[in-house]
């Protein structure tokens, strides 16, 4: 039986060096004194504070320090009205109209009105801002035209006063609230300088101070914010590339929160000091390897399933992920609507895998080639499903590239097997549904299973349109079950992920979405700082 | 010398133009779009051919080419897909950092690789020579990755000394100095101790000595000076190689150098940015090297060209 190594290539070094450092350990670090809050979870720097621009994590977490939308999301991902006070949909569910909270200023002092609103989803759309991806604002009729050159003016915005959005879709979509609270529908202000990118101007809970690009990006509290000023001074976003560093900073005291990664989660569950700082947060994040269901074998049904019950998803769970996360039953994460929790994954039965291969027409089994990027875990977890399939004679070779590469081969059709994750834009299950599983989506970057099916394609039609908010769901699970039989990929986990908060944080919760937590409510305590 | 100079400076063009254009055939024959690393996994394809039309990529070959060389040429290295920010402006924001960290290893390097070579080779078989030998053993085998997380864990996280990461003061330059500098000392402690042996037996050094100079005199003016000038191409490339970024210590230390700006515009298949750098850096590398080679000459008269 294939049993997955989880010891990584660098722990013996890695075993040697907190040896080192704990014989030298010296007097605990002096943190009551800073007023600052550090955040240490960004590994890379972000694009640029220009909301139209914001198309990854680092960016999209900065961007809703400084701005917001007329909607946004609580750290528990639960949608809660912004600069919108609130709005009401036309019977037909086309027609939004959002009323905009009295008395709110942008940070240069000049105050918001729907004109902002109108200007900012217009310039987030507009081909000269180079932002490249507004789909959030694509529902909006006549958006496209201005996406594409066509026009200048979107038809379906309209701003009847100061304080009044009237916005026109398409077609209904029930989950466009959701999408305006992403930060590409970011408020700016009309008359905004063209250097928006590094001088930002927003409504939100913090002004940019000063962004040293690849060091960090200081922001200081806005002290007119509507929703009061923040409980801290300001707020430091550290960008450390490596995560043994970013850990050390912790260590040091330097740094307030931090993400784990799964190499270092051993050292620190057996440390009891270390453990107590430890916050596992359910993320939405989902590990799976797309099957493309247009190659070979993998056309058989059958096939696709032998791979689901070839591999024991739980122990790689257990021994690469230390347990972080859950087995995956479908697309959707347990956090959300529509979730099937007591939906059985598949099983770990390797003989019911070859019986099934042989059923398939293929008893002396098949030859794939496994893709993956070159992210230590994720090369791990490739070997241990190579191992698992070798041992029902799915004989799996490993093709091992940089992302960008392993990605557009994946995109095009040329690999069999693609082991990748996906994360949330926006906390609703439309999010991994559509992009993972949706005809409409195929060959984009999340359904390069290729997968088509009709039946799902018509159960997502349905749910799209529909407003009540518990047959959505209902809705939602049936697509999910009807693809999970089809097994266009193989099921692996949601992966929770692990930070470190220190003791003398008040008022953090690691947020589901990455863009749920703004940090207004978030104090250093004073006293001594335990150990 | 002047005459040297001008024909080496003649003999660079054509240098950098073959890395105007390899940079930027590399990048058109690697895998990897540039329009799916911007726009993230869910971009539609109108979306992606809308950005694809933007940025001119779908023009021929030739076109694009032509486009690049001309706004080269006019000093213009084009903006980044990623940060829609001029590739000139983010160069010449890390390039400093860049040069800090640089020089600061390599004067540690210098200073401490040249003395150790010395003592060794004074009394070679000696305790000191023992001792750098050891050294040099650790600083040549030692992966600097390896180095930089044990200094950090000692000194940062254990001691309290220094901070693990960062950039700003003279406390942030002290650890990544000393893990990009470690290979480099280790090196030319080696060189210079082989090439001291050398002088320290020739026959000038004998006369000096015979002549009644001083032990430090003969040291330091006879024997050192011209033991120093294989020592020169050794600094001459470490510190070009350093220059064009020490990728894995500005990882490590979080150095917000240019290294970490090339790999990460590699990763997003920023093809401006990788341009722009490679092209900036190669302009460095061909400079330093020509320093170091009128160094060489300054040194050594025999030299000559």
């Amino acid at each position: 039986m294939p049993r997955p190594s989880a010891r990584s290539a660098r722990s013996p070094l890695l075993l040697v060096l907190p040896c080192l450092a704990l014989a030298c350990r010296g007097a605990p670090p002096d943190t009551t004194a800073r007023r600052t809050l550090v955040d240490s979870r960004d590994t890379y720097d972000p694009r640029s504070l220009d909301p139209a621009l914001s198309t990854d994590v680092p960016t999209g977490r900065a961007v809703s320090y400084v701005y917001e939308g007329l909607t946004r999301f609580t750290p528990d991902a639960r949608l809660e009205p912004a600069l919108a006070e609130r709005w009401d949909v036309s019977p037909g569910g086309r027609t939004y109209t959002f009323h905009l909270r009295a008395g709110v200023r942008f940070q240069d002092g000049t105050p918001l009105t729907a004109r902002d609103v109108v200007h900012s989803f217009t310039r987030a759309l507009d081909p000269a801002t180079h932002g490249g991806r507004a789909d959030p604002l694509l529902p909006i009729r006549g958006a496209a035209a201005v996406a594409d050159g066509k026009a200048t003016v979107v038809a379906g915005l309209a701003a009847p006063d100061d304080s009044t959005v009237v916005v026109t879709l398409d077609r209904p979509l029930a989950i466009f609230p959701k999408l305006l609270a992403m930060p590409v529908a970011s408020v700016l202000p009309a008359g905004a300088p063209a250097a928006i990118g590094d001088h930002p101007v927003g409504t939100g809970p913090w002004k940019l101070v000063r962004w040293k690009h690849d060091d960090y990006l200081l922001f200081a509290r806005n002290p007119d914010y509507w929703g009061g000023p923040a409980e801290s001074d300001s707020l430091e976003a550290r960008i450390i590339a490596e995560p043994s560093t970013a850990v050390a900073e912790f260590e040091a005291g330097n740094v307030d929160v931090t993400e784990i990664p799964p190499d270092e989660m051993p050292s620190w569950e057996a440390d009891s000091a270390k453990r107590q700082r430890l916050v596992s947060g359910p993320s939405l994040q989902l590990v799976y390897v797309a099957i493309n269901t247009t190659r070979g074998p993998l056309r058989d049904v059958r096939v696709r399933q032998a791979i689901n019950d070839a591999v024991d998803t739980k122990t790689i769970l257990a021994r690469l992920l230390h347990g972080q996360g859950r087995v995956a039953a479908g697309v959707i994460p347990p956090a959300l609507g529509g979730a099937d929790t007591t939906r059985a994954p598949y099983p770990y039965d390797p003989a019911k895998a070859r019986a099934l291969l042989a059923a398939a027409g293929y008893p002396a089994g098949i030859d794939v080639q496994l893709w993956t990027g070159a992210t230590p875990v994720m090369v791990r977890v490739a070997e241990a499903i190579q191992a698992y399939l070798d041992a029902v004679g799915i004989r799996t070779k490993i093709e091992q590239r940089d992302y960008a590469t392993a990605s557009q081969a994946s995109r095009r059709g040329e690999t069999d097997l693609f082991l990748k994750d996906w994360y949330a834009d926006y906390p609703d299950a439309e999010d991994f549904l559509d992009p993972l599983l949706g005809g409409r989506n195929a060959g984009l970057g999340g359904n390069v299973s290729f997968y088509r099916n009709p039946s799902f394609d018509a159960l997502m039609a349905r749910a799209r349109v529909e407003t009540d908010a518990g047959r959505r769901d209902a809705l939602y699970r049936s697509a999910d079950s009807l693809a999970f039989a089809d097994a266009p990929m193989l099921y692996l986990y949601f992966y929770d992920h692990l930070f470190a908060v220190q003791p003398w944080i008040r008022g953090f919760t690691i947020p589901v979405i990455f863009n749920g937590q703004r940090w207004t409510h978030v104090s250093i305590a004073r006293g001594p700082a335990p150990r | 010398m002047a005459r040297f100079i001008l024909r080496r400076l003649a003999l660079a063009v054509p240098t950098l133009l073959g890395v105007l254009v390899v940079a930027f055939l590399l990048l058109y024959v690697a895998p990897g779009d540039p329009v799916t690393a911007m726009l993230g996994q869910r971009a539609d394809p109108a979306t992606v051919a809308r950005l694809r039309a933007e940025l001119h990529l779908d023009d021929p070959l030739p076109v694009r080419f032509a486009r690049y060389a001309d706004g080269v040429l006019h000093g213009r290295l084009g903006r980044s897909y990623v940060t829609d920010r001029p590739i000139t402006a983010d160069i010449a924001e890390r390039f400093p950092k860049t040069l800090e960290l640089a020089a600061a290893a390599m004067l540690l390097a210098t200073t401490c690789g040249i003395t150790l070579g010395v003592l060794s080779a004074r009394r070679p078989g000696g305790w000191v020579d023992r001792l750098a030998l050891g050294v040099a053993y650790l600083g040549i085998s030692f992966p600097v990755y390896w180095v930089g997380l044990l200094l950090i864990l000692v000194f940062a996280v254990g001691l309290r000394w220094l901070p693990p990461s960062g950039s700003g003061g003279l406390r942030y330059l002290i650890l990544p100095a000393l893990a990009l500098g470690m290979r480099s000392i280790a090196f030319q402690a080696r060189v210079t101790r082989s090439s001291m042996l050398d002088a320290l037996g020739a026959d000038f050094t004998r006369t000096a000595r015979a002549k009644g100079a001083g032990e430090w005199r003969v040291v330091s003016r006879h024997a050192l000076r011209n033991a120093l000038i294989p020592v020169i191409t050794v600094v001459g490339l470490d510190f070009g190689s350093y220059l064009t970024g020490s990728i894995l210590t500005e990882t490590v230390f979080s150095w917000p150098g240019l290294g970490r700006y090339v790999v990460d515009a590699i990763a997003r298949r920023d093809l401006p940015a990788i341009q722009g750098s490679v092209l900036f850096l190669s302009v460095v590398f061909v400079a330093v090297n020509l320093v170091a080679d009128v160094a060489y000459a300054k040194a050594d008269p025999r030299v000559a060209y």
